[in-house]
């Protein structure tokens, strides 16, 4: 009997220690940001006054997040889709150990290693008109740079391949983790068969990895909306807005135009938002496990 | 079939090479003497020099940034390895009511952003009395969503059998999840300590909230100095010397990992 | 994994926070603009004060750039944690006084005999505006700059011109940039002139053109007007445009400063325009021969004031209060603010710290610098209104989209008005539209 209560009890057992620590990091963050996005502070004033859905209503008629929002889809249009095949076809080109595979797998990680702060700079150099590292080898073959960062219909796609960049390699990591879970057969018979490479691929390796696509997919969507550093510290949104995207918009908002009930009515849209796609999309992987197996 | 994969090879040296060049120009930069002429050239056309890595060592107390920022990243990770495993084996291993509700509960982590979190989860961090720690730092972190999500989806995917035999044999479950799952989970783990420690060595914007003494500061804060100068130039030079600087541990690590993170990803439990 | 508590209690000993003793303590929060040896030295003057006297314990804490630092000390003082004092932007001072951040330093004037009249006609009048709102102290000047324009002296000898005859009027300017500006068309090796254009340095360098074009740009004593829709400004938007798409010497779309200076040095440029506080970084770094000069006038020579001040937070206790005012007066000092200036090339806001021997001395020796001082009495104070950053943005979008050829001046600046006013209705409405 006492071990049938205490069976009943160890998963919840089990997960106390994070949900105390979720509780007191993230859900009462949760709750402050939805009582935040239902008030607003007058100017002047100490109190905060219920607006209802105010800042809602203001968001949706406000131009620059609109303009953020139509960013956000380009970019993840321009980002996902790309750099998780990219990435898929690193873990195939590398699943085998060698050495000198596993020195490429390193220079493929490498760029999630670099320390933001510095990355921006760096990146701020290699983009550089006419002087940094893109121009000056553009030049050396004939060709003529772009002011990649400012020219409003650039800048976007320069942050997109940057964020290909450095996404593509971890995303990797977790593509050589699905292909090991994979039966060894499969994949030998798709090597050593050439020519059928490619139908083996998208008939049997691709259905078979749709776990970790899945997976893959939830971190790499989360990363479109939650992964801002680089326009913080590139292009603060500019020029013109061009690369302002969601979560620019909300910094902006919470701290540099003191409007918290504003930036928090945009991140709770962005995180039902997010919270609804990884619902759809895990349950989609959930089935597709069951359907594997 | 050997030409095919020699081909594959060097194709992905050359992708690898192009990958790659942002570093090959930081390591060049690095040692380059004059910081304005030829910058952006790849080639070592000069005499090294070492004057701009005793320029970024100078602005700051560097042993103590990477004490502090050790403390912090291998704090963090060894904490969450114990509430990621626990929890990742009571979702992909145990059934209890409420388990897919506060399974995407658990996944709101995920989706907050640090504009929301800094003030409330500064706030809390004063009312524990942490405010100016690594404790302070490292206290947020210490369950994680990612983690979970990755160790249910790791034990998932071994099967059942295992345990079973191991639970016939009369071991309990932490006997079980201990000399069983967590072995077999190797992969899974590495990758996930990987990735923490990547993001929490180079994390910037919180430990510069929360830290409040030059003796706790951290590599990324120690860097920022140099880096985020606006009205002066940049000095390309010191600021490639300090990224090297901030990203060496990493990288060394990595490069020792190497072997053993393959051999975790390639040979894991999975073949007995 | 037996480290695991080992390492958690060895982080818990030895980083737990310090506890206070007898001494007050308290925090200085300060950004680093220009470059990393200044945090060293800022650390350095700020031991001296500590080793100087035995009641204020001052810690530094370096806190990022000028935004970082103004994240912090809100979230700080709102997590019941208040800096005592911290370095703010000083354009930052309304906003946070707006959203009552800010202590009025008044009361310390008092306590101390004097009144704001008094402590502030040391400083240069240019600083008075920026460190008072609605007649009250503050802030306290103390790291300044404004722009200047830099030149290339050998670009000027082989382009024929005048090397000690920098351009002083926007004629001169773009006849100058014309003759310094080679190749043509798809392939221009070196531009004539270059302006910083990333959002913050364009404001700022907006507001250099709009003054020397006559102009106000904003009411300095009310924060709901600014003047973007007006012929000051719309002459100064028109240079720009001529500047790339008549004249064709200045480079297409945004460039940002970083990214001009590194062409000055790099000698793709000839003329720049940028701020003092650049001053000792291209004095180290220019190989060739350069020079500075006022900004060129198109009416008037005006320049705007930039740079960062000292303010104290609310939630401070009074001993608290007292002790940073304390640090305040010294950092404030005409001998330390000359010794700030000196090392790190921005202009001390004190007229009396160039009084001193060593200061004069250094100004003998570093004629750019005298260049910098003598453009001061034409000093104009720096932007800031309710929602400084969103109403400076206004234009920066605009004036970007025309280094971009997306919109003509004449429409640039009829909306960046537009949009400004609708951002400051709210403050207009509950002020200067708060009618009886």
């Amino acid at each position: 009997m006492r071990m049938k209560r205490m069976r009943h009890a160890l998963p919840y057992l089990l997960l106390t220690p994070s949900l105390l620590l979720l509780a007191g990091f993230t859900y009462l963050p949760i709750v402050r940001v939805v009582w935040d996005s239902l008030h607003d502070r007058p100017l002047g004033q100490k109190k905060s006054l219920f607006v209802g859905l105010r800042n809602y209503a203001g968001l949706f008629s406000d131009q620059a997040f609109l303009k953020a929002v139509t960013n956000n889809l380009i970019y993840a249009v321009g980002t996902v889709p790309l750099s998780m095949a990219l990435a898929l076809l690193f873990a195939l080109a590398l699943q085998r150990s060698s050495r000198v595979n596993a020195m490429l797998r390193a220079l493929l990680l490498f760029p999630s290693m670099v320390p933001l702060v510095a990355a921006a700079s760096l990146f701020f150099f290699i983009f550089l008109p006419g002087v940094g590292l893109f121009d000056y080898y553009l030049g050396k073959i004939g060709l003529r740079g772009a002011n990649w960062l400012g020219d409003p219909d650039i800048a976007l796609w320069s942050l997109i391949g940057i964020t290909v960049w450095k996404n593509a390699g971890y995303y990797m990591l977790f593509y050589l983790a699905g292909l090991q879970t994979l039966p060894g057969d499969v994949l030998e018979a798709a090597t050593i068969d050439g020519a059928n490479a490619w139908q083996r691929l998208r008939h049997v390796i691709v259905p078979l990895l749709a776990p970790t696509t899945a997976f893959v997919l939830v971190i790499a969507l989360i990363n479109v909306l939650t992964q801002v550093d680089h326009v913080i510290v590139l292009t603060r949104g500019g020029p013109s807005n061009a690369t302002k995207l969601v979560l620019y918009y909300i910094f902006e908002q919470a701290h540099e135009n003191f409007a918290a009930g504003k930036a928090a009515a945009a991140s709770v849209l962005s995180v039902a938002f997010l919270l609804a796609m990884s619902v759809v999309s895990l349950k989609t992987m959930e089935r597709g496990t069951h359907a594997a197996s | 079939m050997r030409r095919a994969s020699l081909i594959v090879t060097g194709l992905m040296l050359i992708v690898a090479f192009f990958w790659s060049t942002p570093f090959l120009w930081t390591l060049v930069a690095s040692f380059r003497p004059d910081s304005a002429i030829g910058m952006a050239s790849l080639m070592p056309d000069y005499k090294p020099t070492w004057a701009n890595f005793a320029e970024a060592l100078d602005t700051g107390n560097f042993a103590i940034y990477y004490l502090n920022t050790a403390i912090v990243a291998f704090g963090i990770l060894a904490v969450q390895i114990v509430t990621i495993s626990l929890a990742g084996y009571a979702f992909a291993r145990l059934s209890f009511p409420g388990r897919e509700a506060i399974f995407y509960v658990f996944l709101l982590q995920l989706m907050l952003v640090p504009p929301i979190l800094i003030v409330p989860n500064l706030r809390t961090i004063v009312d524990l009395g942490l405010y100016g720690s690594l404790l302070g730092v490292m206290a947020p972190y210490f369950a994680s969503a990612f983690g979970t999500f990755l160790m249910r989806q790791t034990f998932r995917q071994i099967p059942r059998d295992f345990e079973e035999a191991s639970v016939i044999d009369g071991a309990h479950w932490w006997q079980t999840l201990w000399h069983v799952l967590l072995p077999m989970a190797r992969p899974g783990l590495i990758a996930f300590s990987l990735v923490s420690l990547m993001a929490h060595w180079n994390e910037f914007l919180w430990p510069l909230m929360v830290l409040n003494e030059p003796r706790t500061q951290t590599l990324t804060i120690g860097l920022a100095t140099f880096a985020l100068g606006t009205e002066g130039g940049k000095e390309w030079g010191v600021l490639a010397a300090g990224t090297l600087l901030v990203m060496f541990p990493l990288l060394a690590l990595f490069a020792v990992f190497q072997r053993q993170f393959v051999n975790s990803f390639m040979f894991s439990g999975l073949k007995g | 994994m037996r480290w695991i508590p080992s390492l958690a209690a060895a982080a818990l000993a030895v980083l737990a926070p310090a506890l206070a003793d007898a001494q007050t303590k308290i925090d200085f929060f300060f950004p680093v603009p220009v470059d990393g040896k200044l945090a060293k030295e800022m650390t350095r003057l700020v031991k001296v004060y500590n080793e100087s006297q035995k009641d204020v314990a001052v810690t530094a804490v370096y806190t990022g750039s000028y935004d970082e630092t103004k994240l912090k000390a809100q979230a700080a003082a709102n997590a019941g944690k208040p800096p005592a004092v911290v370095l703010m932007s000083a354009n930052f001072v309304l906003d946070l006084k707006l959203s009552g951040d800010l202590v009025s330093l008044e009361p310390m004037l008092k306590a101390d005999g004097t009144t704001r009249e008094k402590f502030l006609s040391d400083f240069w009048p240019a600083l008075h505006a920026n460190a008072t709102v609605d007649s009250e102290l503050y802030a306290v000047p103390f790291q300044n700059s404004t722009p200047l324009l830099y030149y290339n002296k050998d670009h000027f000898k082989e382009a024929g011109l005048d090397p000690e005859k920098p351009p002083r009027t926007w004629a001169k300017l773009v006849a100058d940039a014309k003759k310094l500006t080679k190749g043509s068309g798809d392939s221009i090796e070196r531009y004539g002139f270059a302006l910083p254009e990333g959002y913050d340095y364009m404001g700022w360098i907006m507001e250099a053109l709009c003054m020397s074009n006559g102009g106000r740009y904003f009411n300095d004593e009310y924060g709901g007007e600014v003047y973007y829709d007006t012929p000051s400004m719309l002459g100064a938007a028109q240079l720009v445009e001529d500047l790339v798409f008549k004249h064709k010497v200045m480079q297409q779309g945004v460039v940002e400063g970083g990214a001009v200076s590194t062409n000055f040095l790099a000698g793709k440029v000839s003329m720049m325009l940028l701020s003092t506080g650049s001053l000792s970084f291209i004095r180290e770094n220019m190989k060739a021969n350069y020079g500075v000069a006022f900004v060129p006038k198109n009416v008037r020579n005006a320049v705007p004031i930039g740079g960062g001040s000292l303010v104290m937070f609310k939630g401070l206790n009074d001993e608290q209060k007292t002790a940073g005012w304390k640090f305040i007066k010294w950092l404030s000092s005409a001998e330390t603010l000359a010794g700030w200036s000196r090392f790190t090339g921005y202009f001390a806001p004190r007229k009396s710290s160039y009084d001193l021997p060593e200061m004069k001395d250094f100004i003998a020796r570093n004629p750019d610098a005298k260049v910098a001082l003598d453009q001061l009495p034409y000093a104009k104070p720096w932007f800031a209104t309710y929602q400084t950053v969103a109403v400076r943005k206004a234009l920066e979008d605009e004036i970007q989209a025309v280094l971009n050829g997306k919109k003509k001046a004449a429409q640039a600046v009829k909306d960046a008005q537009r949009n400004a006013d609708a951002l400051m209705k709210p403050y207009v409405d509950q002020t200067a539209l708060k009618l009886p």
